[in-house]
């Protein structure tokens, strides 16, 4: 069953948004994506309906908000399948769940962590902030087309290396990494395995049993969800080992003016009062996520990336695989003498065109590769083939007037 | 140089704004060439380049291009051009503090501004008057309150100056207000070697006065002031007509100058108080230059009340 693009759209009011008297193009969803109106009233009822504290006030609009947040993991539980509801942890973004898990894990002097040559900053630097501690750091060269190399990720594998933290879908270039593979080759060497899922999450089932990956983090404001929301799932009895590192309200069941007793999980990785209204929306953003299909998503995206390569692979240099089948939603790209900030800016000053331009927090990559930067459009289910002819007319047009 | 062009536009908006206020330390930055290369973001320059060439490309795609070929020399242009009209603007408003008009002491035809003292080198009539300074009396002039109220305030008008008939309705505001304790006494300052029949309008509307009808055709002439290139000693009979007045008296009067003496009076006691542009105020021995607001008056106003209590 294919998408009904246009019922879809029906949901995203801003999609109805002119400037300049032209429709928009939205672009940039792997940054952040659009909101749909089942989404923005779920976190309007927090606020207009029952706004209190969660988990700890026992009046009626405090009891209601208890249950939305777990019914919201309960949802979340599905959505990625995990085994259980206390796996769900709700943080602020991936950034937040890849710190928790890479900090948790308190490796020691001699500890190895294996990471790709394609990490965001937010999977990067809270390894690279443990080789201070003597723990080691390295990474698994890529193919010449930035697709991952199983064959040189198991001859760095051995007995030192305790993680494996690697991206899943990179925001680079789009490339899914063979995850399933990776894991299975870790855990025979006994190392744990950390999943940045930002990008993969808002577009393919996932299922984190069937993987058995250990840790896995993801943004809510990538799938649908408001700003400043994420997952963190971890595997239940690797949790109960972490200490958390910020404790507080909600993180302790008691407390005396000399010890605590910490929460269960995933309560203790939940300090202080939470963002009760985006972590409703993101248990109704999956929900919509998984009325549609992910692997409807995946097709839509794939159909789309494959005719914007298809019109412009000989204007533009792609970054990644040539193969659009490779890349799921993402076109990254650069034209020749042309600077990516001059072009993202142009298409959106003349035709309303909103895409990314940049390192995309991917500097290291771009640094190895001795390039500033480049330009990045994303796509998302709700985007159409209309949308994507004007992305491509856009970019050919301004790139006559740059050159 | 689209930085300074920017330093300079989001500077002066950085004072009202906070936003602008960071652009314009990001505009000074990159003046100074200190800009760090942000691999997230771009610089200032490019983006102000970018955003005003995808702005002209919607509707003039080829001037787009030649803009942005030719960016640099452009923004030379215009920063140019914006430091000189920052300069003429301080020049102004210099003019403003000190003469009470933007023009300075040259004598432009909106402004009616004359050198007080003669000695100035724009200075056209009055230029042999360098004795001490007088302050004017109400004379016969026609008056408005009691002449006993406290505070006497003598206007130096002239009916062709447009700031003239500015600061009519601020007068009206300051008699409505203050009625009873205000009188005020309209003398004319009518530079006839400027302003052509400047004399001939004073002398016409103090023949109204004949008629009692002085404040009203005073009005009537300020009301009609767009038109008054045709008001020469003709086209003031033709307005008086208009306004209806007796014409047989009116034209007469014109005629024979009966007020010739009277207007010259006026401007010779203006002169002599250093009137140097109108419309001037002396309320009892204070000066007020130019058309200011109600608030300006009311301040001195109510100084002088304070005193005479
Ligand atoms: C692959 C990847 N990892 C991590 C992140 C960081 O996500 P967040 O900013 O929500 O923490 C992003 C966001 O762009 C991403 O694309």
């Amino acid at each position: 069953m294919g998408l009904n693009i246009n019922k879809i759209r029906e949901d995203f009011d801003i999609l109805k948004k002119k400037i300049n008297n032209k429709p928009i193009t939205y672009l940039d969803s792997a940054c952040v994506s659009l909101k749909p109106r089942q989404v923005v009233e779920k976190i309007n009822s927090y606020y207009n309906e029952f706004t209190a504290c969660g988990g700890r006030s026992m009046h009626r609009f405090g009891n209601r908000v208890t249950d939305e947040v777990e019914k919201s993991r309960g949802v979340i539980k599905k959505f990625i399948n995990s085994k259980k509801e206390n796996e769900i942890i709700f943080t602020r973004n991936s950034t937040e769940g890849l710190n928790i898990v890479t900090k948790s894990l308190e490796l020691k002097k001699g500890d190895k962590i294996i990471q790709t040559d394609k990490e965001h900053n937010s999977s990067l630097l809270p390894c690279l902030v443990l080789k201070e501690n003597g723990v080691l750091h390295e990474i698994v060269k890529s193919n010449d087309d930035n697709t991952f190399n199983l064959e040189n990720f198991e001859n760095k594998m051995d007995k030192s290396v305790k993680l494996v933290s690697v991206v899943h879908t990179s925001n680079l270039d789009g490339v899914t990494n063979p995850v399933k593979e990776i894991i299975k080759i870790a855990h025979d060497h006994n190392a744990l395995v950390l999943l940045d899922s930002a990008q993969s999450v808002p577009h393919k089932d996932i299922d984190v049993k069937n993987l058995d990956v250990d840790f896995m983090a993801f943004s809510g404001h990538k799938m649908l969800g408001s700003s400043g929301t994420g997952i963190l799932y971890g595997k239940e009895h690797l949790l109960n080992g972490f200490k958390p590192f910020l404790i507080g309200g909600e993180t302790v069941t008691d407390s005396t003016y000399n010890s605590y007793t910490l929460e269960k999980i995933p309560h203790r990785f939940e300090a202080g009062l939470q963002n009760y209204a985006g972590i409703m929306g993101l248990g109704e953003a999956a929900k919509y996520l998984m009325r549609i299909g992910k692997s409807n998503i995946e097709k839509h995206e794939t159909n789309l990336n494959k005719r914007i390569t298809e019109k412009l692979i000989d204007d533009v240099k792609i970054i990644g695989p040539e193969d659009s089948s490779l890349r799921g939603g993402v076109f990254n790209f650069n034209i020749e003498k042309t600077d990516p900030h001059e072009l993202a800016l142009m298409l959106d000053e003349s035709e309303n065109v909103m895409i990314r331009s940049g390192a995309h927090c991917v500097h290291s990559w771009y640094n190895a590769h001795n390039l500033d930067g480049s330009a990045r459009a994303t796509l998302y289910f709700y985007n159409t083939e209309e949308e994507v002819d004007r992305f491509v007319e856009a970019v050919k047009k301004v790139s006559k007037l740059l050159l | 140089m689209i930085c300074l062009l920017a330093l300079i536009v989001f500077g002066v908006l950085g004072i009202f704004s906070a936003t602008h206020r960071i652009i314009a330390k990001e505009a000074l930055d990159c003046v100074f060439r200190r800009v760090t290369l942000r691999k997230c973001t771009t610089g200032l320059d490019k983006r102000l380049k970018s955003q005003i060439t995808g702005k002209l490309m919607r509707s003039h795609p080829k001037t787009a291009k030649t803009v942005y070929k030719n960016f640099e020399i452009i923004s030379w242009f215009f920063t140019l051009v914006l430091i000189w009209s920052l300069i003429q603007s301080g020049i102004s408003g210099y003019n403003y503090a000190i003469y009470g008009n933007c023009n300075g002491k040259t004598n432009g035809e909106e402004f009616c501004v004359f050198d007080p003292a003669g000695k100035g080198k724009f200075s056209t009539l009055a230029s042999n008057y360098s004795g001490p300074v007088v302050f004017p009396d109400i004379d016969d002039d026609p008056s408005i309150g009691p002449k006993d109220a406290p505070v006497k305030i003598i206007e130096f008008g002239c009916f062709r100056c447009p700031y003239t008939k500015k600061a009519e309705e601020t007068m009206k505001q300051v008699l409505d207000y203050y009625g009873e304790d205000i009188l005020f006494v309209y003398r004319d300052f009518a530079l006839s070697e400027n302003h052509p029949h400047a004399d001939v309008h004073a002398e016409a509307v103090n023949c109204a006065l004949d008629q009692e009808k002085y404040w009203e055709f005073k009005n009537y002439m300020f009301e009609t002031q767009t038109t008054m290139e045709s008001h020469t000693v003709e086209g003031m009979k033709k307005l008086g007509e208009e306004f209806g007045l007796d014409t047989q008296k009116f034209n007469k009067c014109i005629d024979d100058r009966d007020y010739k003496e009277e207007v010259e009076n006026d401007l010779i006691a203006g002169i002599k108080a250093g009137v140097y542009g109108t419309p001037t105020f002396f309320i009892n021995n204070k000066t007020i230059v130019g058309p200011r607001d109600f608030k300006t008056f009311k301040k001195i106003i109510d100084e002088e009340l304070e005193e005479w209590d």
